[in-house]
């Protein structure tokens, strides 16, 4: 009964490394260094001896890019872990109970009619209004969600499963009406967020992101001791010392925040926080102690390698990421729906 | 140990408990019986800290639990309820270390993993370590929740509460000994045990003290002996019975029936 969870993380933490090398190197643009390490490594020197060019794709471009990646696979694998421990249901991710919905719809709002309170906020804002609109449309949908379908500590599946349709329909339809709204270059936002992509990685909104992470995680990675003995009940809980409604809402609050980042900075990619928590869970079972800390780091190595197979399958051109997720993640829903029919 | 002085609840307009004097000493094993709907495991849902309507203060060890802090509080009380969640997806060694989450951060240290094994080991159900909960038989999973209860107050305090709510359902007779005779030993060490139960004669054979409820109030509280008399039991349950002494032990055994 030796605790292994040190030596998981390390292995992921190193299957993370090797995919983020590799994913540097593949690209339609080849670098004029042979080695990818080489001129990553003089850029985060800050040396100037590489190939201009080379220096640019890696600093401006590729490595922006993974790093986005990285981070934001995370973000939404953790905020699915934490979600299903808070629901007490494997089904309990961000897109199946509409907060990923809520989190695009409000940033959507705020894009097309956000152009009218731009020119009285002071500028700072402007960058960050998006953000701040899809961290209220996600705490609005989990808080909504959360209050139709729990109830004295259980939950019910179908009732959350169904407001998160309602709350996608919802979303859809306003999505739509902001579609018609929009002028052209507000469309083009609009396409992206609907769609998800990591193309837009800056070093800017990694810091952001970045931030965003070491605030959350300090406090949820730790708490996987609550959402497992939660699943005794409550009250039990309680009795084993923890503060279930505080846990409870400051949880809330964390995961609407990281899928609201997540989703202003990279639109709506689907089905990571189902998929992620779901193989731990084969693996590890659903010990949250192990399946929260790991999450963090699969749901990156996830999310890498899609991104990495979506800008280089039809290269030159990009396939929309959140097709790749979507393919993995609609069998793993299924997958789930039908463990949960033998259980009933 | 535990003092709660008219103790009232109503749900609605309803009210379930009117009024209940409770008070229990170090070394008691308190039984509470009394017919269904009685009140029985609200009242002990509120000597455990779980309802906090009534406006009364119970006293844990001369301190409001509200006074308490909450961690020191787990390692001083813990609670076996009647219904837990069917469905836990972990290996039952897992669910019993949860007793021993007021005592670790995020790694189970070697004294935890070994209070996992002595009590485990106690109950009977080591065996049982690596299978998934899920898997478990109704009167297991009472048991692997009896051993995360008893791992939780593997410590060095002195005059723990532990608070069970019919821990005997599902049980076959020998476990049920076995449970009661752990925590009459767990009394012994002046510890407080209070439990609800539904066999008079189990309570009869191990409790310190009996505590009869009907429709929410106390009926009668005292010695076995003192509560367990024919008036008092026919007239809680509206059920005819004769009382008899055990030939050895001299405990009162009870025969239902006319």
């Amino acid at each position: 009964m030796k605790n292994k969870l040190p030596l998981y993380l390390l292995a992921s933490f190193l299957v993370l490394l090797v995919l983020a090398g590799v994913s540097l190197h593949m690209g339609v643009y080849r670098f004029e260094e042979s080695s990818v390490l080489k001129i990553t490594g003089s850029f985060l020197r800050g040396d100037t001896s590489v190939p201009a060019t080379d220096a640019y794709i890696i600093g401006k471009v590729r490595l922006p890019r993974v790093v986005m990646a990285i981070l934001i696979g995370s973000i939404l694998a953790v905020s699915g872990t934490c979600l299903q421990g808070i629901f007490k249901n494997p089904l309990a991710t961000p897109d199946l109970i509409g907060v990923t919905s809520g989190a695009t719809l409000m940033a959507a709002i705020t894009i097309v009619l956000g152009e009218s309170v731009r020119s009285v906020i002071p500028e700072a804002l402007h960058y960050s209004l998006v953000s701040i609109g899809a961290f209220t449309g996600a705490l609005g949908a989990i808080s909504l969600v959360y209050a139709i379908s729990s109830g004295s500590g259980k939950t019910n599946v179908v009732i959350m499963l169904l407001a998160g349709v309602a709350i996608s329909s919802l979303g859809f339809a306003l999505v739509g009406f902001m579609t018609y709204l929009a002028k052209d270059e507000q469309l083009r936002d609009l396409t992206f967020w609907s769609l998800g992509s990591l193309g837009a990685a800056t070093w800017t909104k990694n810091g952001i992101l970045a931030v965003v992470i070491a605030g959350t995680y300090s406090y949820l990675i730790t708490k996987g001791k609550a959402l497992n003995a939660m699943m005794l009940g409550e009250k039990d809980a309680e009795h084993l010392g923890i503060r279930v409604e505080r846990i409870k809402r400051l949880t809330v609050l964390l995961t609407a925040l990281m899928v609201g980042t997540a989703v202003a900075f990279s639109g709506s990619i689907g089905f990571v926080g189902l998929i992620i928590p779901y193989i731990l869970r084969l693996l590890f079972s659903s010990n949250y102690t192990v399946i929260l800390p790991l999450s963090a780091v699969w749901g990156a190595i996830l999310l890498l390698a899609a991104d990495t197979v979506s800008r280089t399958l039809v290269a030159p051109s990009e396939l929309p990421i959140g097709i790749l997720t979507a393919l993995l993640g609609a069998p793993v829903f299924i997958a789930i729906l039908i463990r949960y029919k033998k259980s009933m | 140990m535990v003092k709660g002085h008219k103790i009232s609840y109503s749900h609605k307009s309803y009210s379930i408990l009117k009024g209940v004097d409770v008070s229990v000493e170090y070394g008691d094993m308190l039984v509470i019986v009394g017919p269904n709907g009685a009140g029985k495991s609200t009242l002990l849902n509120i000597l455990a800290n779980e309802l906090s309507q009534n406006k009364e203060d119970i006293y844990f060890k001369l301190k409001r639990f509200k006074e308490w802090n909450v961690l020191d509080l787990s390692k001083n009380k813990a609670k076996f309820s009647q219904h837990y969640n069917g469905d836990i997806p972990l290996p039952v060694r897992d669910v019993v270390l949860m007793g021993r989450y007021p005592y670790f951060g995020s790694i189970p240290q070697s004294s935890d993993l070994s209070a996992v094994e002595e009590v485990m080991k106690e109950v009977g159900i080591w065996e049982l370590r690596e299978r998934e909960y899920n898997s478990l038989s109704g009167g297991e999973k009472q048991r692997v929740h009896l051993a995360r209860v008893m791992t939780q107050l593997k410590n060095e305090v002195a005059h723990k509460l532990v608070l069970l709510d019919e821990p005997l359902n599902n049980l076959d007779v020998k476990h049920q000994y076995q449970v009661l005779e752990l925590m009459a030993a767990f009394a012994k060490k002046g510890n407080t045990v209070i439990t609800v139960l539904h066999d008079l004669n189990l309570a009869a054979r191990f409790a310190t003290r009996v505590l009869m409820m009907k429709n929410g109030s106390v009926l009668a509280q005292g010695a076995p002996g003192e509560v367990l008399t024919p008036e008092t039991i026919s007239e809680a349950y509206g059920f005819p019975c004769s009382i008899w002494t055990h030939p050895v032990r001299q405990h009162p055994v009870i025969l239902f029936g006319n």
